[in-house]
């Protein structure tokens, strides 16, 4: 079996990836196709004995649609370009149809609405120019279907293949519109000036314009879907410094292999995944673990691709490479992730499946019917589009997006990004949410949070020390103490002398004082005595916090306890998330006394410690199998793969950007009441959807029947085209009033 | 951006022309050029009926039923009136109608006539004096006082105080070719019972107020059918 994927071009909606599904599905020797619509790629699994893959790609083309063979490159490059194309082109035609646009409606809609007294210029009056009011809305038409002719092209051909989409109602509902209108204008010219009334030009340039708003909308949206991958593969270096014979040669990525021995200087970044052989450095991993902290590696250590090695030069072995290392992973990950189909998705097809053909059929059959009952064929015309008409998607096509567009528009006032509906949608059913701890529940900025001194030593002159000496180093704890006596307007010292020990801290010289700053193993080799100390130690680091010793002149002075604050809004966020039912838990890498100090202080007690990064979806695997709805909220590159594999990834503003573009809901103010925010806000977008719908709906199943003469038959009214576009308008009125309610949200209740 | 540029100034350039084109054209006047026309059928259909009227001064149009629609026949300043509508009395009397109650000059013997005079002064004599001509007059300096209702398709005269008289766009296409149409209000003030006013319609018809604002008002109606 050959596994290929391919690049698709001209999808519209589900429909359309269920079509392509369907087709290549048939086709003998596909074992199995999966299209994903928001990365608009299809995986085939198949036999190349049997089939192959240009036979594919022909079916694929054969059911209007493009295809392709998809590689990195592609999507890097020529895709990105493609897109961007494509987006501009969107937004082109929606401009020109807005503009074309506006005034018609304002042709069209002032008369009706004469308590406003919309001027029109007299020869425009629909009563005494009739043919000139008719001429300038087909003009003011026409450059609207030819922006969206695409509607018509991929609608109809939809039809004629048998699996009409989204698009085939437009096509339709606006086709029927348009056409009656013309009829009505050559009833105008016929001397039928009463026709004036009969125009629905304006219905179809609206719906037209506004779909292509919609479209532009979500073509930025996919854009941004793919962006994450797209980071994530370019996060990984182009080039690797490969030894070989002792000498250095630069070679592409691609050509490295496993056993190669690679050489990374201070500030590079490192290739691929490999065993250090020999050097000492620490290693920025932040872009892959969310840590702000670098840590330190030495011979035997695993370092990782993508990581930045900070300074020291070290040479490693290569033991993953392509696909293999822990950034492809990642990458798989977040794609497989963004494979699934949403739930939107599914009202979609069910929507496309059955709403036109039936609404078709209806309308051909009331026709027919009213004809073979002896009616006029004009008579029957006229019950055919009516149905058409009522039944247009507008109101059905705004019930969704306006109600996310306004919603969308209050998070973002809130701090709260929500990446499109389906985010919005899955959000309200979330009963679980897994914190990551540092950057997410803590500020991930150390910060000084005990000075203990011993003996004779002052506080400040602890604090000073350590600061002098730690002045010149980039390292966060250090940069912590520096803070700290800036905070307190102490004088920073001139060191004599520096010296860095790898893996214990540093020794220095000020004003004639030999000062030690480091680990506890630091005063082991210095046979400093730390007996005093050990208890505080033991209670500080249990309480979460990183205790380092200070020694002067070879005698124990203090413990400066560093830590990772948790921010103001942590418990606060907790707590409401509790109220509102929901199960609040903790993963982290550290280990579980460091793990359960901090979620003692916010009030979590489910904690998920010393989970490796690769292993944190795996974690949210698990609550999913358990039948939990879970939403993850993270800040680092390693928590992208749970982020995606959440039922909702919720992304911290000031974490890495990969984090932020796997995620479905940035919080940009790092402000942590925006989970139950976002939450709250979901609910009620979600409620406020299927108001818009049940109002959509309700319109067309209550006019389609009056449509259609039903109850004509009982000498009840007959729906004329007029009063179908003007209940079809109302319906669009109603759903949008009812969107904006969604304006008066308040984040806190 | 060029492109977008490009199409928008195209599309200007095409809305402009098409504007000054179509503000060119007066082919597709419905008061202008339709209104007259069918007038003219009216006029044709019942050429009989139509005479001049000394007394009152005027181009006039006499229903089978002998209520006239009478329109100024020349400029000279003494004409009082432009505009004149005269039925019979006896119908409202017997309805209860309490003649002094009448605004006063309504009632000339056994007449009623309700008269209006063009705002702005009348047209000018066009010489030719025929009533085709002076009412192409009237709709050529006066349309305003024209309209076209396009749901019943017929054309309206207004003569003021919502009182008017109306022809229909296409004489035998319409339900009704010619119709008298009365404000009731004047009338039933004056004693005027429309449940036993006989021969004229009492009826709820669909218009527009002064400000546009369509409304739903009773009229006293008297239609006839003169096309074949």
């Amino acid at each position: 079996m050959a596994k290929e994927i391919l690049k698709i071009t001209g999808m519209n909606c589900a429909a359309c990836s269920a079509r392509i599904e369907k087709v290549v599905g048939k086709m003998a020797g596909v074992e199995h196709v999966s299209v994903n619509l928001a990365t608009e790629k299809a995986t085939v699994v198949f036999d190349p004995d049997t089939v192959s893959i240009s036979s594919i790609v022909e079916k694929i083309e054969k059911a209007g649609y493009g295809a392709s063979s998809f590689t990195e490159k592609t999507m890097v490059d020529e895709d990105k370009l493609k897109k961007e194309k494509e987006i501009q082109t969107l937004w082109d035609k929606f401009i020109v149809s807005a503009f074309f646009a506006v005034p018609l409606l304002y042709i069209a809609m002032g008369p009706m609405i004469w308590w406003l007294n919309f001027p029109i210029p007299s020869f425009l009056e629909p009563m005494q120019y009739p043919l000139n009011y008719a001429i300038l809305q087909i003009a003011l038409t026409l450059p609207i279907l030819v922006a969206g002719k695409n509607f018509y092209t991929d609608g109809f051909k939809a039809i004629i293949n048998r699996s009409p989409n989204m698009d085939s109602l437009i096509a339709m509902g606006t086709s029927a519109a348009v056409l009656y209108s013309a009829y009505s204008v050559y009833q105008i010219t016929a001397g039928n000036f009463g026709a004036v009334e009969n125009m629905y030009f304006e219905t179809a340039g609206v719906i037209i314009t506004l779909i292509l708003l919609g479209k532009s909308l979500e073509a930025v949206s996919k854009g941004k879907t793919s962006d994450a991958i797209k980071k994530l593969v370019g996060l990984a270096p182009k080039t690797a410094v490969v030894i070989k014979d002792n000498k250095e040669y630069e070679v592409p990525i691609d050509e490295v292999e496993t056993g190669y021995i690679i050489l990374v200087r201070p500030g590079e970044k490192i290739p691929v995944d490999g065993e250090v052989l020999e050097g000492i450095t620490s290693v920025d991993e932040s872009m892959l673990t969310g840590e702000s902290i670098p840590v330190e590696k030495k011979a035997g250590d695993q370092v990782y691709a993508a990581s930045i090695n900070k300074n020291g030069m070290i040479r490693f072995k290569a033991s993953k490479v392509g696909g293999d290392t822990a950034l492809a992973q990642i990458i798989r990950l977040v794609e497989e992730a963004q494979g699934s189909k949403a739930p939107i998705a599914k009202m979609a097809d069910i929507v496309s499946g059955y709403f036109v053909p039936v609404v078709f059929v209806i309308a051909v059959l009331a026709a027919v019917a009213w004809f073979a009952a002896g009616e006029s064929l004009v008579f029957s015309l006229t019950i055919f589009i009516s149905v058409l008409v009522i039944a247009c998607p507008c109101a059905l096509g705004l019930a969704t997006p306006t109600a996310i567009m306004v919603a969308t528009g209050k998070g973002a006032e809130y701090g709260i990004l929500i990446k499109g509906g389906e985010a919005l949608e899955t959000t309200h059913k979330i009963d679980t949410v897994i914190f990551d701890k540092t950057g997410t529940l803590t500020e991930g900025k150390p910060e000084v949070t005990d000075v203990i001194t011993v003996g004779d030593t002052k506080r400040n002159e602890l604090l000073q020390l350590a600061a002098s000496a730690e002045k010149g180093s980039e390292h966060p704890l250090a940069e912590a103490i520096v803070k700290e006596a800036e905070k307190e307007d102490l004088e920073i010292l001139n060191i004599d002398r520096f010296e860095a020990i790898p893996g214990y801290g540093i020794e220095v010289e000020i004003k004639g004082l030999n000062v030690l700053l480091g680990n506890s193993r630091l005063m082991d080799i210095r046979n400093i005595s730390r007996t005093e100390l050990c208890d505080r130690s033991d209670i500080l680091a249990g309480e979460g916090k990183t205790p380092m010793y200070v020694a002067i002149d070879n005698k124990m002075a203090g413990i400066i306890a560093v830590a990772d604050v948790v921010k103001s809004s942590s418990i606060a966020a907790i707590n409401m998330l509790r109220s509102m039912g929901v199960e609040v838990a903790m993963i982290t890498g550290d280990n579980k006394r460091t793990a359960e100090a901090i979620a003692r202080q916010v009030g979590i007690t489910r904690v998920l410690s010393e989970v490796l990064p690769q292993d944190k979806s795996n974690e949210v695997k698990k609550l999913q199998a358990e039948g939990k709805k879970v939403a993850m909220v993270g800040d680092g590159i390693n928590d992208a793969p749970a982020l995606v594999q959440a039922d909702i990834g919720i992304a911290i503003g000031s974490g890495t950007d990969v984090a932020i573009e796997s995620a479905d809901i940035v919080l940009m103010r790092s402000d942590l009441m925006g989970v139950p925010g976002a939450v709250r806000l979901s609910k009620s977008t979600i409620r406020n959807i299927k108001q818009n719908l049940f109002w959509a709906f309700g319109y067309n199943v209550i006019g389609i029947p009056v449509a259609a003469g039903f109850f004509h038959l009982f000498g009840g009214p007959l729906l004329n085209p007029i009063f179908a576009a003007a209940a079809m308008s109302l319906s669009s009125v109603s759903v949008l009033t009812n969107a904006l309610r969604l304006k008066s949200f308040k984040l806190l209740g | 951006m060029k492109n977008r540029i490009t199409v928008i100034c195209v599309s200007l350039v095409i809305f402009g022309l098409l504007i000054y084109t179509l503000a060119a054209i007066d082919t597709t006047d419905v008061i202008g050029k339709r209104s007259i026309g069918s007038f003219n059928a009216v006029l044709s259909a019942m050429p009989e009926n139509v005479a001049e009227d000394g007394a009152l001064g005027g181009w006039a149009i006499t229903s089978p039923g002998g209520e006239r629609f009478i329109w100024s026949r020349s400029s000279d300043p003494d004409m009082s009136y432009d505009l004149t509508l005269e039925f019979d009395s006896k119908p409202f009397l017997d309805a209860g109608l309490n003649a002094d109650m009448l605004p006063e000059g309504m009632v000339m013997g056994e007449k009623i006539v309700i008269v209006s005079a063009l705002d702005g002064g009348r047209p000018t004599d066009p010489g030719a004096a025929s009533p085709l001509e002076l009412f192409r007059e009237i709709v050529r300096s006066k349309r305003e006082y024209i309209n076209y209702h396009a749901a019943l398709d017929h054309f309206g005269i207004k003569i003021g105080n919502g009182n008017a008289f109306e022809w229909g766009k296409d004489i035998g296409a319409n339900d009704k070719d010619i119709v008298f149409v009365l404000d009731p209000a004047v009338f039933i003030d004056a004693g005027v019972d429309p449940s036993k006013l006989e021969g004229w319609l009492y009826a709820k018809v669909k218009t527009m107020d002064e400000s546009g604002k369509p409304v739903e008002v009773y009229k006293f109606l008297k239609p006839y059918n003169i096309g074949d």
